[in-house]
């Protein structure tokens, strides 16, 4: 994973860095000041309540939607109101909250187009693994939209994987799967983050929150109100009311 | 791997038919034949855009006709261009106009696109009936060189390289891969890496200029050209009727629609010697196809399942504004 270690920097130097981050949406304050940092090789979780924009923060990081103001730092680039595709170039790769699958297209081309931008020697091979890593095999010739909910959040993963990026965000990607598919996910984080591999998620699952992340984001009507572990979290009794405290 | 061989023996006997045609028809069936070629061609053109990309182009005549007039100018008494050498200046000609065209368009929604390019083949129809230079309203004549069979070529290798193209690019390359990507789901694309405005102003400058090679190829065969003869908003028509039965997206449904409706226009030509009713005829073809056969007629032949109708409400919901269902 070159792209992860292209600065020499250790562990005190965070991949993704970002400061008084604002995006409106007429009357809607969706990101309203937000500061973070997430560490390499991290796995950080980023909870909240509904519409609390997380995953409005995911679209500005990602460059799927441009801030207002404030700063975006990825991997010692300024990233803020670059435009979508260079920041995926840089090694920046995300799912999205609605599976975002390239509907026309069979399973194993959806794996593919992850591919065609960057990295295409061994794509195939690559696709292959992927499939079996995700036990999608046997529908590698179907075309993603004739896919089962759940296997499209796995097909939106593998595209992720294929992208060979530093930093990955996933949005809800086990929501609503069934466990099964699930656990396949879960050891897939796990053995991308023995490569080096790191993750923002946003998550709604507590069990999965305490499980997978080193550590715990809060945000609230657009900003982040807390920021620790699970256990910190889970003892800061202001914080569980906004988050627990109102109905999902 | 049967139904690859049995593509291919079906390929290769359809090139060995239309190589030998000239030896077998006489002229009449010979231009018939020219001219289905020429429509086939077309709806290729119009589908690399429209069924790969799904950005519909309602003014794609614009093309056509700017190789019609490039050919036809460049050919005139003061310069007498050869015919061979009018081409790259058509498509040099062409592919600015359509970056011109396209840059700033391409970037919005499909329904800005589709209304600047119809916008822009109207534009072209008044200005080249108002120039002195394009011999307005009346039109421009052409060098006459009446050889049938050297029509029937051109119009065969144009047809043949616009498919080939098509084939290699669209359905067995990266881009042709990272072109339907952006189809199907814009921001997804774009998180793939992929620089979809970039991709999608090429793909139509690829569309416009092979439309403009069957222009200019028209221009030089029928020896006359008008506005309306080349720039025209039935042109278009045609091509959309043509690919939507064929099959939107699809490689050789395009061919298919082409051949068969240009034969059905013939076909009314021969027996009422008008083909006004053709029009009525496009328009109820496309309510038929909607209805009864979404996929096309090479949704009749897809082994996978047909996906033409898909594309289209890709192509459609793009149009629309909400064809990738927002970026959440
Ligand atoms: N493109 C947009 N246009 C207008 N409003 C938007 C847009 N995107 C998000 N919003 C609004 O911004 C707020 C934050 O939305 P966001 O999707 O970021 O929340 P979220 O934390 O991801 O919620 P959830 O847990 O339900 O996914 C919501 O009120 C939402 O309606
Ligand atoms: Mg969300």
């Amino acid at each position: 994973m070159s792209a992860a270690e292209g600065k020499t920097a250790g562990a005190g130097d965070p991949i993704l860095v970002v400061r008084e981050l604002y995006r409106h949406f007429g009357g809607i304050k969706a990101v309203n000041g937000v500061s973070l940092d997430v560490g390499r090789r991290e796995i950080a979780g980023l909870i909240g309540p509904n519409g609390s924009g997380k995953s409005t923060l995911f679209n500005l990081v990602s460059g799927t939607v441009m801030p207002d103001r404030g700063q975006i730092r990825f991997d010692g680039h300024e990233i803020g109101g670059r435009k979508a595709h260079a920041i995926a170039r840089l090694g920046l790769a995300r799912t999205f909250q609605i599976p975002a699958m390239f509907d026309n297209m069979s399973v194993t081309e959806n794996l593919l187009v992850a591919a065609a931008e960057g990295h295409w020697r061994g794509a195939r091979e690559r696709a292959a693994d992927t499939l079996a890593l995700l036990k999608l095999e046997h529908v590698s010739d179907n075309r993603a939209s004739d896919l089962s909910g759940g296997q499209q959040k796995l097909l939106e993963f593998g595209r992720v994987i294929m992208r060979q990026a530093s930093l990955i965000l996933l949005d809800e990607v086990t929501a609503g799967v069934h466990p099964n598919i699930r656990k396949i996910i879960l050891e897939a984080i796990a053995r991308l983050r023995e490569r080096g591999i790191t993750f923002l998620v946003i998550e709604h699952d507590m069990e999965m929150v305490r499980n997978v992340c080193d550590r715990i984001i809060v945000m609230d009507a657009g900003r982040v109100v807390a920021n620790g572990s699970f256990n910190d979290i889970v003892r800061n009794s202001e914080v569980m009311q906004t988050y627990l405290g109102r109905p999902q | 791997m049967k139904p690859r061989w049995t593509g291919l023996l079906l390929l290769i006997a359809v090139i060995v038919v239309l190589a030998l045609l000239p030896m077998l028809v006489n002229n009449f069936w010979l231009r018939i034949a020219t001219g289905a070629l020429m429509w086939a061609g077309l709806a290729c053109s119009w589908n690399i855009l429209g069924g790969y990309a799904g950005y519909i182009n309602f003014g794609h005549s614009a093309f056509f006709g700017l190789g019609a007039y490039v050919t036809a100018l460049l050919m005139g008494d003061k310069l007498a261009w050869p015919f061979f050498a009018t081409l790259p200046a058509g498509i040099v000609v062409t592919a600015l106009f359509a970056i011109i065209i396209g840059a700033p368009t391409l970037r919005l929604r499909g329904a800005y696109f589709a209304i600047a390019t119809w916008a822009f083949a109207e534009v072209l129809i008044q200005f080249a009936s108002v120039m002195d230079f394009t011999g307005g309203i009346g039109g421009i004549g052409l060098p006459p060189f009446l050889d049938e069979r050297f029509f029937y070529f051109a119009m065969f290798g144009a047809a043949a390289l616009t498919y080939l193209i098509t084939w290699a690019l669209f359905e067995r390359s990266r881009f042709g891969l990272k072109v339907k990507a952006l189809r199907d789901h814009e921001p997804a694309a774009e998180a793939m890496g992929i620089n979809t405005s970039l991709v999608k102003l090429q793909t139509f400058v690829l569309s416009a200029v092979t439309a403009s090679v069957f222009g200019a190829i028209f221009a030089y065969w029928v020896t006359f050209i008008n506005p309306n003869s080349v720039f025209g908003g039935d042109i278009t028509d045609q091509m959309v009727v043509m690919v939507l039965l064929g099959g939107l997206g699809s490689l050789w449904g395009p061919a298919l629609g082409g051949v068969a409706l240009f034969v059905v226009n013939r076909i009314i030509w021969m027996y009422w010697g008008d083909t006004a009713f053709y029009i009525a005829i496009l328009g109820a073809a496309i309510v038929l196809v909607v209805l009864f056969l979404p996929n096309g007629i090479a949704g009749l032949f897809s082994r996978r399942g047909a996906k033409s109708g898909a594309v289209l409400d890709k192509a459609v919901g793009n149009l629309a504004g909400d064809g990738q269902g927002g970026p959440s």
